[in-house]
C-alpha cells in the first residue's frame, strides 16, 4: 500500500501481478515525512491514486505527478 | 457472485476497563460470524501499542494497518463520552488513511442514558467521511446499556438481535457493492 512510483500507466498488483483498478484519488496533506513527494505548493497537498486488484483484492497507491 | 469472503472487523473503540461496549462489540461480532461468506475479528484498541506522542499515519501500527487494508467494511463500536467519541478511538482511526478508501462503515453507539450513543454517532460521521469510508444509514443504539446485558455479559434484550440483523444486512450489501466498485469500476 506504500508505492511511491509516479505515473499514469495501469498499476500492477504487488501480490498477484494482475492489472489493478484505479478507483479513487485522495488529497493528502504535506508533512515533513513527505518532503520527497510532489507537493502542490498552493495547498501543501498532494494527490494519491488508490488502486484495487480485481483478482485478489489487494490495494495499492501511488502519488500523482503535478 | 463474488467468491472471496468479505472481511468485516469490529473495532471496540474504548480502552476503559470493564466497559459495557465490550459486550456490545462481542454480540455484533458473534452475529457477523454466523453469516456465510463473512470473516470477522474483534479488534480491541486497548491492545494496540500506538504511541501517543505523535499523531496520524506517523503512529501507524502494521497489524492494525493490515486489518484495515484487508477489510471490506468496518463496524465501529463507540461509547459516548460527554456527547463525543473516545479520544483514543480517534487516535487509532487516524493512524490509517488510504486503507479505508471506498469501504463501508457502520457505527454502533453505546450509552448509559436513553439515547443510545446517537450523539457520538453523529459526531463520528464527518470523521468517517474524511477518512474515505462510506457510512451506512442503519445504526445500532445500545441505550441504558447497563440494562441490556446481565452480569455475565449476556444480552438480556433479544430485540437487539433484530436491529443488529438489519444493520448487518445493510453493511454487507454496501461492502459487496463497494468491493465491486473498487475492483471493477474505474474512476475515469
Amino acid at each position: 500500500m506504500n508505492s511511491r512510483v509516479q505515473g499514469g500507466k495501469p498499476m500492477t498488483c504487488p501480490r498477484c501481478g494482475a492489472e489493478m483498478n484505479h478507483h479513487a484519488d485522495k488529497t493528502l496533506y504535506f508533512t515533513e515525512a513527505d518532503e520527497t513527494r510532489s507537493v502542490d505548493l498552493a495547498t501543501s497537498a498532494f494527490v494519491e491514486e488508490i488502486h484495487a486488484c480485481p483478482k485478489c483484492g489487494a490495494s495499492a497507491s501511488r502519488t500523482i505527478s503535478n | 457472485m463474488q467468491s472471496r469472503r468479505l472481511y468485516i472487523p469490529v473495532i471496540l473503540g474504548t480502552t476503559r476497563m470493564g466497559c459495557m461496549s465490550n459486550h456490545a462489540a462481542r454480540v455484533v461480532a458473534d452475529e457477523l460470524s454466523k453469516r456465510p461468506g463473512i470473516e470477522t475479528n474483534l479488534i480491541d484498541i486497548g491492545t494496540l501499542p500506538l504511541p501517543t506522542n505523535d499523531a496520524g499515519e506517523a503512529t501507524k501500527h502494521p497489524d492494525f494497518s493490515a486489518h484495515m487494508e484487508r477489510a471490506d467494511a468496518l463496524v465501529v463500536v463507540s461509547p459516548e463520552y460527554n456527547h463525543g467519541y473516545p479520544g483514543l478511538l480517534k487516535h487509532v482511526l487516524d493512524s490509517c488513511l488510504k486503507e479505508y478508501i471506498h469501504k463501508a462503515v457502520g457505527i454502533v453507539g453505546v450509552s448509559a442514558g436513553p439515547f443510545g450513543g446517537t450523539r457520538v454517532i453523529q459526531n463520528l460521521l464527518p470523521v468517517m467521511r474524511e477518512l474515505g469510508l462510506v457510512t451506512i444509514f442503519w445504526d445500532v443504539n445500545f441505550s441504558s446499556v447497563q440494562k441490556a446485558f446481565d452480569q455475565q455479559g449476556s444480552l438480556v434484550d433479544g430485540s437487539y438481535i433484530r436491529r443488529i440483523d438489519k444493520f448487518l444486512q445493510e453493511l454487507i450489501w454496501m461492502a459487496r457493492t463497494l468491493r465491486h466498485g473498487r475492483e471493477q469500476v474505474p474512476l475515469n
